[in-house]
C-alpha cells in the first residue's frame, strides 16, 4: 500500500513560501487518512454484518419452512415396528388326527409402563405388588423413578388381573394385545408338543416361537401366513394318548419306576398314535433345562425319542428273523443252546444260569435264550448283522418330526467284533431309543417293509424298502404270539386282541462306567396286536421298575412292562376301532414269567 | 473509534436517557414474554400457578434490571468486561467443584430469590469480554495468529467447564456465540473456513470409517450417534420427545386448536412442556400462525439489534450488540430446530418464553447492555 506522505515536501515548501502553517497541511492529511481508514473498516464491518444477516435470514427461512411442513402434516402415532417387517402374532393351531385341538392361541394382554406418565409411582408400585405377588414393590418403584421411559411388567395377564390393574387408574400403566400359546390339555402329549415362548416383542404384538418338540420343528410352517391358519394335523389320537399316559403313569407309580415311556404306532403308516414319556411337564409352563446333573433326569427329557438304552431281549427277534430270511434256520430247526459258550474271552450265560439244551428256533424266542440267539448271530456274522440292523434304522437317529430326534443317536461299538455280534443279538452292546424299537418291530411284522415313524397324519400306508419277505414276517408274527401264549409275556394276553410280543429286561450300565447294576433294570415289552395281522405296535419301557407283591422284588419285564402294556392295549384297542375276535382262544394257564 | 474520541457531552444524561432508549425493542421483548405467559398459563391447565405468575414477576424484575443497566454508560460496561468475565468464570469453577461434591448434579448457585446458573451468565460476559478485546486491539492485528489464539482461549476455557457438566446446549451456544463476535470483528475468513473444514473433515472421516478395518469408533458409539442424529429410529426411547412434538405440530395445523385446547400438552404426552418444549404447545394451540408470529417477533428483535449495531460507530458497543443478538438468535434457532426435529435434542430453552428465572434475568440484563449501547452511542465527532 502506497501511503501518501503526511508532509509532502512540495506543499510544505509552497506553504512556507506563502507564510502559511505547514502543520495545518499535516493535520489535514492526517484527517484524510483517518477518514479513509475508517471508511474502509466500516465497509468491512458492514460486509461482515451483511453476511451474518444473510445467515440469520437463511436460518429463519429453514425454520419457517419446517413449521409449514409440520403444520401441513397429518398427526400420526408412530409405529414401534418402524424398522423391519411387522411382528406377526398369529400361529396355526396343532390338532390331533381327528381335529381336536392340542395347541391353540389365546388372546391376552401384556402389561407395560411408561414411567414418565405415571402420576403416583409409589402407589402404582404398591398396588401392582398387591396384584402380582411375584413383583417386588421396592424394585418396581425404583424402576418407575429411575428415569427410564419404558418398562415391561408382565408378558401375559388374565382378564381378572387386567381388570385389577385397570382399576388402579394409573395412566402410565398400559396394556398391549398379545396372543399367547395355550395347550388346553395341559400335560397331555407335552413332550411331543414341546412348548412356545415369545420371540420379538413389541407393544402392539409379540411373536410366538416354538421352543421345543413339534412346535419348534414346524415353527416356520406354523407361522406361515400363507397357510392362513390351517392347523397342523398330527398323527396323534387325543383319546388314545390320554389313556396311554394315564395307564403308563399308574403303572410307573405302582411299580416304583423312576421313568417310563410308551409308543403306540401304526405298523403300516408309521403314524404315532400315542407317545408318552414320564415324568412329564406342563407345556404351558415349560420348565427350564437342567443346568446341572443328567439331562435325562429332567422332566423335559423325552425318553421315548431322546433316551437311548440297551433294551435287552426284545432285540432277539432280529437275529431270529434274519436267520429265517437267510434260510439258516426254520421255525422248527433245532439249535443247541447248551453251555458253556465262550466268545472273545467272555462266557455267555442264560438268565439265572438256566440251560435249555437243544430247542427249536421258536423256543429260543419263547424261552429267551441268550446262547440261542448268540449262536445264530455267529452264523450270520458281524457284517450281515450290522447291515441288517442298519436297514431297520437302528444305527442312526430316527427322523421323526421333532427337533429332539437327532439327539436320540443310537450307541453301538465302532468295531463290530465277534463278541459284539453275540451280545447285540440279545440286545446288549447296542443302545437305541424305544422309538427305534417300535419302528423296527413295525417294519418286521407289517409284511416286511420299512416304515419310518411320523407324527403327522398320513393318507395311506408307507411303501418302504422291503427288509424281510412276507413269509419271514408271518413266521415272526407267529413266534411273537407264541411268546405271549407260551413264554415270558403271558400277562400280555388280552382277550380278543391276540397280542404278540417280546420282553426284554436289561441291566442298567453303571453310570460311572464298568459293569452293570445288579438291581437296576430297564424293562421293555415290544408288542404287536392283533398278532395274525398286526395293525399296531406298542412299546412300553419302564426305568428301574420293581414289583413287590411277591416274596422278593421282581424286576423282569414279564412282571412289570408286560402288565402295563396289556392294560394299555385292553383300553385302547376298542378306541382304535379294533373288534375283539369272537372265537377267542381259551385263556392259557397263567405261568409266571421266569425270564426277561 | 473509541469513546475517547467523541464528545461525551452529546450523549444524553439523566432522565432524558429514557427518551433515547430503543422503545421498539422493549415492546418486542414484552410481546415475546407475554406469549410466554400465555403458554405457561395454558400448560398449567389454565392457572397462574405454578409457572405463569413467577415468570411474570421475573420478567418484571428483568425489565427493571434492563433499565438500570441501560442507564449506566456503556463505557463503564466496557471497563468492567474483564472483571465480569472473571467473576462468571470463577462462579463456573465453584459450581463445578461444589457440584462434584454434591454428586455432580448441581449447576446453579442459590441466591434465595433465584437460582443463578453461572453458565447463563457466562454467555453474556463472554460476549462482553470479546467485544472489549476487539475494541482494545489494533484493527491491523485482528487476524494475526497470536491475537486470534487469545480469544479462542477465552471461548474454550468456559466451554470446557460447561461441557463436563455436561451441558452440550450451552457449550454450543458459547462457541458459536463467541465465533459470531470474532467474525463481526473482522477476523480473517480463512480461520473460520479452516475450522469448519476440519470439523467437517473429522466428522466425515469418522463416519466414513464405519464398517471398515480402521473404524475409529466402536459400533455402539456409532449407534448412539445414529439415535442422536435420527431420534425417530427409536420412537419410544430417545425419539419420544420429537415424535410427540411433531405430532403436536401436525395436530395444530395452520390455525391451531385454540387457546388451552392442545391435546398433546393437555393429556401429558409431552414432557418438559413448560421448559424446552413449550414451543410445541404454542404450535398446537395457535398453529402455524402462532409459531410464525413468534418467529417474526424474534426476527424483529434481531433486526433492531443489528440496525442499532450498524448505526453505532463505537466498536465495543457495536460488537456487543451483535454478539448479544447472535446469542439470542442461537437460543431460539437451536430450540425451534430441536423441537421440530431439525436438530438433535440438546436442551436449550426458548428465550423469554420457556419457564426459567436464570435465563430470563440474564437475557434481560443483556438487552440492558444493548440499550445502554444504543443510548450512549456517539453522536457527532470531536
Amino acid at each position: 500500500m502506497i501511503r501518501r506522505p503526511l508532509r509532502p515536501l512540495a506543499r510544505i515548501l509552497a506553504a512556507r513560501a506563502q507564510g502559511g502553517d505547514p502543520g495545518a497541511i499535516e493535520a489535514e492529511n492526517l484527517r484524510l487518512r483517518n477518514d479513509a481508514r475508517r471508511d474502509e473498516l466500516r465497509l468491512r464491518a458492514e460486509g461482515r454484518l451483511f453476511v451474518m444477516a444473510l445467515c440469520f435470514l437463511g436460518a429463519f427461512t429453514v425454520i419457517g419452512a419446517r413449521m409449514g411442513t409440520l403444520a401441513a402434516s397429518e398427526p400420526a402415532e408412530p409405529r414401534l415396528a418402524a424398522s423391519g417387517e411387522a411382528i406377526r402374532a398369529s400361529r396355526a393351531d396343532i390338532t390331533d388326527r381327528n381335529g381336536r385341538v392340542l395347541a391353540t392361541n389365546l388372546a391376552t394382554h401384556s402389561l407395560y409402563a411408561q414411567p414418565e406418565q405415571i402420576v403416583d409411582a409409589a402407589r402404582a408400585a404398591r398396588e401392582l405388588a398387591a396384584i402380582f405377588p411375584e413383583l417386588d414393590e421396592e424394585a418396581l418403584h425404583r424402576r418407575f423413578t429411575d428415569g427410564r421411559k419404558f418398562l415391561w411388567i408382565r408378558k401375559t395377564l388374565s382378564p381378572e388381573e387386567m381388570q385389577k390393574v385397570h382399576d388402579i387408574g394409573e395412566p402410565g400403566l398400559l396394556f398391549g394385545p398379545r396372543e399367547m400359546r395355550l395347550y388346553p390339555n395341559g400335560r397331555l402329549a407335552a413332550h411331543i408338543l414341546g412348548g412356545a415362548s415369545f420371540g420379538r416383542e413389541g407393544v402392539h404384538s409379540a411373536e410366538v416361537i416354538g421352543t421345543a418338540g413339534i412346535e419348534k420343528e414346524y415353527d416356520a410352517y406354523l407361522r406361515d401366513p400363507a397357510l392362513s391358519g390351517a392347523p397342523l394335523v398330527t398323527s396323534l389320537d387325543l383319546t388314545v394318548q390320554a389313556v396311554t399316559e394315564q395307564v403308563l403313569g399308574g403303572g410307573m407309580r405302582l411299580l416304583n419306576a423312576k421313568g417310563a415311556s410308551a409308543i403306540l404306532m401304526d405298523v403300516h403308516t408309521g403314524e404315532i398314535l400315542a407317545m408318552a414319556s414320564l415324568p412329564d411337564f406342563d407345556p404351558n409352563d415349560r420348565p427350564a433345562p437342567l443346568t446341572r446333573g443328567e439331562a435325562a433326569d429332567s422332566p423335559i427329557f423325552n425318553r421315548a425319542v431322546q433316551g437311548v438304552y440297551e433294551l435287552g431281549s426284545v432285540f432277539k427277534i432280529f437275529p431270529v428273523a434274519q436267520a429265517l430270511e437267510l434260510g439258516l434256520a426254520g421255525p422248527s430247526t433245532v439249535i443247541d443252546t447248551s453251555g458253556p459258550m465262550r466268545v472273545g474271552g467272555f462266557s455267555i450265560n442264560e438268565f439265572r444260569n438256566k440251560n435249555f439244551g437243544k430247542i427249536s428256533l421258536a423256543e429260543i424266542l419263547i424261552e429267551s435264550s441268550n446262547r440261542g440267539t448268540g449262536r445264530l448271530a455267529l452264523q450270520i456274522g458281524a457284517e450281515r448283522q450290522k447291515e441288517f440292523l442298519g436297514r431297520f434304522g437302528f444305527l442312526e437317529p430316527t427322523d421323526v418330526e421333532m427337533v429332539e430326534a437327532p439327539t436320540g443317536r443310537p450307541l453301538f461299538p465302532e468295531r463290530w467284533q465277534e463278541l459284539s455280534t453275540v451280545t447285540i443279538s440279545y440286545g446288549h452292546g447296542i443302545s437305541t431309543s424305544p422309538l427305534h424299537l417300535a419302528a423296527g418291530y413295525a417294519s418286521l411284522v407289517n409284511g416286511g417293509t420299512r416304515v419310518r415313524p411320523t407324527l403327522l397324519r398320513q393318507s395311506g400306508p408307507q411303501r418302504g424298502e422291503r427288509l424281510v419277505s412276507e413269509e419271514t414276517s408271518k413266521a415272526v408274527r407267529t413266534m411273537l404270539r407264541q411268546v405271549v401264549t407260551e413264554g415270558t409275556a403271558s400277562f400280555a394276553e388280552v382277550e380278543g386282541y391276540h397280542v404278540g410280543g417280546k420282553t426284554g429286561t436289561a441291566d442298567k450300565p453303571r453310570a460311572a462306567g464298568g459293569g452293570y447294576y445288579e438291581d437296576k433294570v430297564i424293562a421293555t415289552f415290544a408288542s404287536i396286536f392283533p398278532a395274525h395281522d398286526p395293525e399296531y405296535v406298542l412299546v412300553v419301557a419302564l426305568d428301574e421298575p420293581m414289583e413287590t407283591s411277591g416274596e422278593e422284588p421282581r424286576r423282569t419285564a414279564g412282571w412289570t412292562a408286560v402288565p402295563v402294556a396289556a392294560e394299555i392295549i385292553r383300553r385302547t384297542a376298542p378306541l382304535l376301532g379294533l373288534r375283539p375276535s369272537v372265537d377267542a382262544p381259551p385263556l392259557p394257564a397263567l405261568t409266571p414269567a421266569s425270564n426277561g | 473509534m473509541s469513546y475517547l474520541e467523541y464528545r461525551v457531552q452529546t450523549v444524553p444524561t439523566g432522565l432524558s436517557k429514557l427518551l433515547h432508549i430503543n422503545w421498539a425493542l422493549v415492546l418486542l421483548l414484552t410481546a415475546v414474554a407475554c406469549m410466554g405467559f400465555l403458554m405457561l398459563y395454558s400448560v398449567a391447565g389454565g392457572a397462574m400457578e405454578p409457572w405463569a405468575r413467577p415468570q411474570m414477576e421475573r420478567f418484571g424484575l428483568g425489565l427493571a434490571a434492563m433499565f438500570v443497566v441501560a442507564m449506566v454508560p456503556i463505557w463503564f460496561w466496557r471497563n468492567v468486561a474483564f472483571l465480569a468475565y472473571g467473576f462468571a468464570f470463577a462462579l463456573l469453577l465453584v459450581v463445578e467443584v461444589a457440584g462434584m461434591a454434591a454428586g455432580g448434579a448441581q449447576r446453579w448457585i442459590d441466591l434465595g430469590f433465584i437460582r443463578l446458573q453461572p453458565s447463563e451468565l457466562m454467555k453474556i460476559t463472554l460476549v462482553m469480554l470479546l467485544a472489549a478485546y476487539y475494541d482494545w486491539l489494533d484493527v491491523d492485528k485482528v487476524s494475526r495468529p497470536l491475537w486470534v489464539a487469545l480469544p479462542v482461549v477465552m471461548i474454550l476455557a468456559p466451554t470446557a467447564l460447561v461441557i463436563v457438566q455436561p451441558d452440550l446446549g450451552t457449550a454450543i451456544l458459547l462457541v458459536v456465540g463467541g465465533a459470531i463476535v470474532m467474525f463481526a470483528a473482522g477476523v480473517h475468513w480463512a480461520y473460520f473456513a479452516a475450522v469448519v473444514a476440519s470439523g467437517v473433515g473429522t466428522v466425515s472421516a469418522v463416519m466414513a470409517s464405519r464398517g471398515t478395518d480402521w473404524q475409529l469408533l466402536q459400533d455402539y458409539q456409532f449407534r448412539r450417534i445414529d439415535t442422536f442424529l435420527d431420534p425417530t429410529s427409536d420412537p419410544l426411547g430417545a425419539g419420544y420427545h420429537i415424535t410427540q412434538s411433531t405430532i403436536a405440530f401436525g395436530s395444530g395445523g395452520w390455525t391451531g386448536r385454540g387457546f388451552m385446547q392442545g391435546t398433546q400438552t393437555r393429556l401429558n404426552f409431552l414432557p418438559e412442556k413448560h421448559t424446552d418444549f413449550i414451543f410445541t404447545t404454542l404450535a398446537e394451540e395457535f398453529g402455524f400462525l402462532g409459531a410464525a408470529s413468534l418467529l417474526l417477533l424474534y426476527g424483529g428483535i434481531i433486526l433492531f439489534c443489528l440496525a442499532s449495531a450498524m448505526t453505532n460507530s463505537d466498536r465495543f458497543a457495536s460488537l456487543l450488540t451483535i454478539g448479544i443478538a447472535g446469542a439470542f438468535f442461537l437460543y431460539f434457532a437451536v430450540n425451534m430446530s430441536m423441537v421440530m426435529g431439525l436438530a438433535p435434542v440438546v436442551g436449550v430453552p426458548l428465550p423469554l418464553v420457556s419457564f426459567g428465572g436464570s435465563a430470563m434475568l440474564v437475557l434481560m440484563v443483556a438487552f440492558g447492555l444493548v440499550q445502554s449501547a444504543h443510548v450512549h452511542r456517539p453522536r457527532g465527532r470531536a
